[in-house]
């Protein structure tokens, strides 16, 4: 029965993930796993000092584990989920005594949550680095959904012959494009080092490691289904060694109610069916807190400090703004973004363009895994929305489209020292052609016509820049100034404010002549019946 | 006029043939309109219906092609714009183009483009995709990725010796080019020859290595599509290729078999950017008419103009 649940909560986890695209309706919840992980909300709220709607979400698990217990950690938890699975496949067939450091070991959780807790306090996001859904989230980001298009390209390559040969054109023109990612390894080992410490104890992150588990363990021993031992046991310690959480100390009547996760794998295996889970609401009766010394957590309050002191005190964070880093359209002003981002990668993962990509340290310690537009790969795709959409603590805040589209995240600048049209006399007009905006316009300087940015049209999207046949560095290159960043209020109205101007209808603008790529010579042939209205001195680029 | 004998005499025969032959003459049915040779169906009225029409005036898709042939169809969805921009063709258009293949016994149509923005998004936007989904036998692709591709050569290629172009046009397959008409900020105006360029892989080139307009002309001297159909009906006649721009409304349908005539007869039917023009004055048509590759000057086509 608990498998069966684990692996469909894995199953509609994956579900949820794989729904964030672009296409993602405006309601649906597809970061839910992550809205309702308390620790990443009380992370996010800590850090950044404000109130963040979707945390409130987090308060059905907290009220959940307050009645039930911490189920979460057996039945939810995709994490967890995925431990076990590889844990049957890998370690079913080891052997593994209880550690002789295990009483020192669950303590390490406790003083990973208070540091965390401690370093949001200060004002930098870290629990990122070890909570369970952020750091699968990102597993499936940065590694298995680029594993996956890679396979299913593979597939489809091998049997395209087959397709071709069975007339299915639409098969046998399939291809996804592949999505690639920063931080791809570092991702990967961490997971794998999350699944290759079970080699030492079943569960290991749970029991040891998990802040997740550790913050939901000091309510847990609260719910209302306790384990109960009848007077039958004849003390065989099948329990003992059977449970995967090392909840069963040396006498199997007492229950470490913190590290009990109620998975009711005793209750299975006991020769004597001497175990039950009954709903008692007889009181909080046996609570154990965390059995974390006042010196260690001291220790760790310290260490958040230190390390909250040791990622802010450093250059980086007065260089915030002063660097070239684009952030997604939507992000908060940088402090708060970097404060209440929870790098869980689902805006890279539902990025239509595959431009948003994890910081490594662009913004320093406190910027790690942030998402930043490498636009010279891919540009911000002007009808899509979906990175505020996903994000699960509002770091990039959830626009219309309209909204989206004035959310300034930068400007282009062009380099005249190696554009070809403004370096070598070339004719080319790419930046002019690809921009949604018509924000690049060309202008006659020193006899013949070079491409001019109209900043006040440019909203950032990196199109040109991304286009820019230059080998190399693109000779025009999106520039943070510029870039509009709201914690609060219409991204339209601030537009208008600064008379920002970013058309994207058709309309019936009647473009300056000038701007629309004429020649500058004078043509040989003259015209005829040229509107009144429309004073005609120059030839459109391509016309004789 | 029947004789006493009830039979009827030779005399009687012709003359009643022939009356008839008159009279339907002057009917003008569609028959012998698609006998007699036009270079261009020029017809205004509504997406689909002038598409219809503009089609039976040329001959019929069948003239262009054998029942069971492979039909691809190149429409410029190369923008994730919805057809109110003008910057794609219209979906009526293609669908009513894929149709008469499929009428006319095409085995497979194949829609295809080689977008410059996302494929997955200019297929939603431009709504073509959704306007054939009811019509069997036909595909719509959007096609961004290398291995779709092959090289040929180009051997009367004046700047361009080599091109990658999509494989499905290597397979003996039928071309109808269906590009919309809109401004283009390097080449004057994007047409039908314009639009061949959405079927090779790398276009980057074509933009600063060397004259894009003689690339064009390269490119039309092996793309040769059988017949093109010019979807007027709106053009964006400033801000091209991609636009937002100024879009005008001529409610025009050009069908061809000439390309260069199509292109030149289209240049001709709006002010773009403001001022009148003619297919001479567009550099690329200008360079493919005198590689021998279509007629330039309107006043020498034969033209059937029509309304519906």
């Amino acid at each position: 029965m608990r498998k069966t649940v684990q692996a469909l909560s894995l199953l509609l986890f994956t579900a949820f993930f794989a729904l964030a695209t672009y296409r993602l309706p405006d309601w649906f919840p597809a970061d839910l796993y992550l809205r309702i992980d308390p620790l990443l909300g009380l992370n996010a709220l800590l850090a950044s000092r404000e109130m963040i709607g979707r945390v409130l979400w987090s308060l059905i698990l907290i009220g959940a584990t307050l009645a039930v217990g911490r189920f979460f950690c057996a039945y939810v938890c995709p994490l967890g989920a995925a431990i076990d699975g590889f844990d049957f496949l890998l370690f079913r067939k080891v052997g593994r005594a209880v550690l002789r450091t295990d009483s020192t070991l669950r303590r390490w959780k406790y003083v990973l949550l208070f540091l965390f807790l401690a370093t949001a306090a200060t004002g930098v996001s870290l629990v990122y680095l070890m909570d369970p859904i952020a750091l699968l989230t990102r597993f499936y980001t940065f590694f298995l959904y680029p594993l996956l298009i890679t396979i299913i390209n593979l597939l489809l390559d091998l049997l395209r012959p087959l397709f071709q040969g069975l007339g299915w054109a639409t098969l046998a023109h399939l291809h996804y494009p592949q999505p690639v990612y920063y931080m791809m390894a570092v991702t990967l080992m961490i997971f794998g080092a999350v699944i290759a410490f079970n080699r030492l104890a079943p569960r290991f992150w749970c029991r040891y490691l998990c802040p997740l588990g550790a913050l939901l363990s000091l309510i847990s021993p609260l719910g209302v289904f306790r384990r109960r031992v009848s007077p039958e046991c004849n003390r065989c310690m099948v329990c003992r060694e059977g449970c995967p959480m090392g909840a069963i100390g040396e006498d199997p009547f007492k229950t470490g109610s913190a590290d009990c996760i109620q998975c009711r794998e005793c209750a299975g295996i006991c020769p004597q069916k001497a175990i039950s889970f009954p709903a008692s609401f007889s009181g909080v009766g046996e609570y154990s807190g965390p059995d974390l010394s006042r010196r260690g957590f001291v220790y760790s309050v310290g260490g958040g400090l230190t390390l909250g002191f040791l990622s802010l005190r450093t250059p980086f964070t007065s260089l915030q703004g002063k660097r070239q880093l684009i952030r997604p359209p939507g992000a908060l002003p940088e402090t708060a973004f970097l404060r209440t981002c929870i790098r869980c990668g689902e805006c890279m993962k539902s990025c239509v363009t595959n431009t948003l990509q994890p910081s490594l340290w662009e913004s320093g310690f406190s910027g790690l895994w942030t998402p930043k537009l490498e636009l010279r790969m891919a540009a911000c795709e002007p009808n899509c929305n979906v990175c505020g959409k996903v994000c699960p603590t509002q770091a990039i805040r959830s626009l219309s489209m309209e909204e989206k589209t004035h959310a300034k995240i930068g400007t282009a600048v062009l380099r005249k020292e190696t554009c070809l049209v403004w370096a070598q006399n070339k004719m080319c007009l790419i930046c002019d052609e690809i921009c949604p905006y018509n924000a690049i316009v060309f202008r006659p300087v020193e006899g013949y016509r070079r491409p001019v940015v109209i900043a006040s049209r440019c909203n950032g999207c990196g199109y040109c820049e991304q286009r820019c046949p230059v080998r190399g560095e693109s000779a025009i290159v999106v520039a943070p100034d510029g870039e509009i960043r709201l914690a609060e209020g219409s991204y339209i109205r601030e537009a208008k404010k600064l008379q920002l101007e970013f058309k994207l209808d058709p309309g019936d603008d009647k473009y300056l002549l000038e701007e629309s790529g004429f020649k500058v010579e004078q043509g040989s042939k003259e015209e005829k019946s040229v509107p009144a209205d429309k004073p005609i001195s120059r030839k459109p680029k391509g016309f004789l | 006029m029947i004789g006493d004998s009830g039979i009827i005499s030779r005399r009687q025969f012709i003359i009643t043939t022939a009356a008839g032959v008159a009279i339907g003459l002057a009917g003008y049915p569609p028959f012998l309109r698609a006998a007699e040779e036009v270079d261009l169906a020029v017809i205004s009225g509504e997406p689909a219906a002038a598409t219809r029409k503009a089609l039976e005036v040329v001959g019929g898709v069948a003239r262009f092609m054998k029942k069971g042939q492979r039909v691809i169809i190149k429409p410029n969805m190369s923008f994730a714009r919805t057809p109110d921009f003008a910057a794609t063709t219209h979906p009526q258009v293609v669908v009513a183009v894929a149709q008469a293949c499929i009428d006319a016994g095409a085995r497979e149509v194949l829609v295809l483009d080689h977008t410059l923005q996302r494929a997955e998004l200019c297929l939603e936007r431009a709504g073509i995709r959704d306007a054939c989904r009811s019509l069997p036998g036909v595909h719509v692709l959007a096609l961004q990725d290398r291995k779709f591709f092959r090289e040929i050569r180009i051997p009367q290629g004046k700047v361009l010796d080599r091109v990658e172009v999509l494989t499905d046009l290597l397979d003996n397959a039928v071309l109808i080019n269906v590009p919309v008409a809109k401004s283009h900020s390097t080449t004057g105006v994007s047409l039908g020859l314009k639009g061949l360029m959405g079927l090779i892989w790398d276009r980057e080139s074509f933009h600063f290595q060397f004259n894009i307009n003689q690339g064009i002309a390269d490119l039309a001297t092996v793309i040769k599509p059988q017949l093109t159909i010019l979807d007027a009906t709106r053009a964006m006649v400033s801000g091209g290729p991609g636009g937002p721009g100024d879009v005008k409304k001529p409610n025009l349908i050009i069908a061809g078999a000439d390309p260069v005539a199509v292109d030149s007869y289209g240049v001709g039917i709006v002010p773009w950017y403001g001022r009148n023009l003619k297919g001479r004055q567009v550099e690329h048509l200008l360079a493919a008419h005198q590689r021998g590759l279509g007629k330039i000057d309107v006043e020498k086509l034969r033209i059937y103009k029509g309304t519906v």
